[in-house]
């Protein structure tokens, strides 16, 4: 399966996927509306750091945050550094390239944000099953195609990838040379993708038939087979959060907070 | 139970039927066995008796098809599937996807149907128990052997408790061990009363496992009756369904004047002991 999902006994994992989702849905918004550095640095320290920790997922959330985040925070940091028109203090010089202060605090800022709506995602993400996920959502009204859309592309892609590791196999048995250079392992791909490509067309038929005989199509009221478990405590924090990132919106953009 | 009178069928953008006015009675609750060469179409058949043809299908069917009580024709596909059970050859492409965990994937159908939670629990937990995979409970559906996530695709149907469950070729993709629990299950399966329609290509298992075997040739029906009649009928060959390794052996046999042509020809490995014995055990 296609997940970053790791299982752990903490009692992040056990919160109901929904709680998960208003918080960050309350993160971004809090993010969005508090658009200097020191409000992100201050979610990272008292909100994710602690999420990190209690969820026992610290080490992967900070791997997969810095390959998605780090690219971006360097490029933000050579480009704001060198280019930034409003540049005052100059740090050092490259030849003619001066890098500012001004250009680093604002690629830092940016950056920041980035960082803080990246790793509340992958936390999400990392402590919570994509099936209880799906099944929270669609117990909230999500259609029960676009969870399916979801379920079903998480796991068959693998499955996909290994036949395709198949026909490459078979293809060289045959005597086709996959390794070389871009321009032969171009030419590849045209017998890879046929068969590839057909047997999909099969499998998706038949993955319709096992469907349809599984009453996919009815429209009757669907009931889950599974159970999420929810709390009043939890409704109650939801709601606690939404109210609280509106309550930041708003003194934000009344200049309050600002 | 089950009754096909002058089936025609046509698939769409083709011109030519793959069925011919085939006629067929099955009655219920027993394990219906249907031998075929391949590409004589024992697949369209299945999907005919399960009412994919013509509700998903679509192409020209001419005929009478009464499943369960239901003109297939007149019905809803949803009308059929709540009555009849469809198991396919592949056992990865009967895996939906949609959940997680085996339990999941088999209460799929129930929750599509509305089923009450309580009995879904009920439910699943007996078919996990009657097929023996409580091991597999937890486990995801894409990690399982082929032969494991066929039971796993026959137990998704049979907890929907069709009265019919049509089986094209389930153990044309499995190793003799898986083999041998697909049949298991379809015994047991048809010992709770559901009529089992089974297209398979392996004789031998079809004399141990049917009651009534039929063959599928030129787009009909061509020949009916006991396993043991049917199995030993030297036609067979001529319709591209081959003969048990049994049948083979005492017609060479007989060929190379070895054995004697006046004994009934054997099917099973028992009549061949018997047979080869000259009737001393």
């Amino acid at each position: 399966m296609t997940t970053l999902y790791l299982d752990r006994p903490s009692p992040i994992h056990r919160l109901n996927p929904v709680t998960k989702l208003v918080g960050l849905l309350a993160v971004v918004l809090v993010v969005f509306a508090l658009p200097q550095w020191w409000a992100s640095v201050a979610i990272l320290v008292l909100v994710m750091v602690p999420a990190a920790v209690v969820s026992g997922v610290g080490g992967r959330l900070l791997l997969v945050t810095l390959i998605l985040a780090g690219p971006l925070l360097l490029v933000l940091i050579i480009a704001q550094g060198f280019f930034y028109p409003g540049r005052e203090t100059i740090l050092f010089a490259l030849g003619a390239l001066q890098f500012s202060l001004e250009g680093l605090l604002l690629a830092v800022g940016v950056g920041t944000r980035t960082a803080v709506l990246v790793a509340a995602s992958v936390l999400l993400l990392l402590t919570t099953h994509p099936g209880a996920l799906m099944t929270a959502l669609t117990e909230r009204g999500m259609p029960a195609k676009v969870s399916y859309v979801v379920s079903s592309t998480l796991q068959i892609i693998p499955a996909f990838r290994t036949r395709a590791e198949s026909i490459l196999l078979a293809q060289r048995s045959r005597g086709l040379r996959t390794r070389g250079n871009i321009v032969r392992r171009v030419r590849v791909l045209l017998p890879l993708v046929t068969p590839l490509v057909l047997g999909v067309f099969v499998d998706v038929e038949e993955r319709s038939t096992a469907m349809e005989a599984r009453a996919f199509g009815s429209t009757r009221s669907r009931v889950s087979y599974a159970v999420i478990p929810d709390s009043r405590g939890q409704q109650f924090s939801r709601w606690a959060l939404i109210l609280l990132a509106l309550a930041v919106v708003v003194l934000s953009f009344t200049g309050v907070l600002r | 139970m089950i009754e096909l009178a002058g089936v025609t069928y046509t698939y769409p953008d083709t011109e030519r039927a793959v069925l011919h006015g085939l006629d067929l009675s099955i009655t219920e609750g027993i394990v219906f066995g249907i031998v075929g060469a391949s590409g004589v179409g024992k697949s369209t058949l299945a999907k005919v008796i399960s009412g994919f043809i013509p509700h998903s299908e679509g192409g020209e069917l001419e005929g009478a098809v009464t499943v369960a009580g239901i003109d297939v024709a007149k019905a809803t596909l949803l009308d059929v599937v709540s009555k009849v059970g469809l198991v396919t050859q592949n056992p990865f492409n009967q895996i939906t996807g949609a959940r997680f965990s085996v339990e999941e994937e088999i209460a799929f159908g129930l929750e599509n149907l509305g089923i009450p939670r309580d009995e879904m629990i009920e439910r699943v937990g007996a078919v996990i128990a009657r097929f023996g995979i409580q091991e597999l409970r937890d486990r995801s559906p894409f990690a399982l052997s082929g032969g494991q996530q066929q039971l796993v695709a026959i137990a998704s149907i049979v907890v929907m408790e069709p009265a019919i469950l049509v089986m094209d070729e389930p153990t044309s993709q499995l190793d003799p061990s898986g083999t041998r629990l697909v049949f298991d299950i379809i015994d047991r399966v048809a010992e709770q009363g559901t009529t089992v329609v089974l297209l398979e290509h392996k004789l031998e298992l079809l004399r141990e496992h049917a009651q009534v075997v039929a063959v599928l040739a030129e787009g009909r029906i061509v020949l009916s009756g006991a396993p043991r009649e049917v199995l030993a009928d030297d036609r067979l060959d001529q319709w591209g369904v081959g003969s048990t390794r049994f049948t083979s052996a005492a017609r060479a046999a007989i060929s190379a004047e070895l054995a004697s042509a006046d004994s009934a020809i054997p099917v099973s490995l028992k009549e061949a002991v018997s047979y080869f014995s000259g009737g001393r055990r």
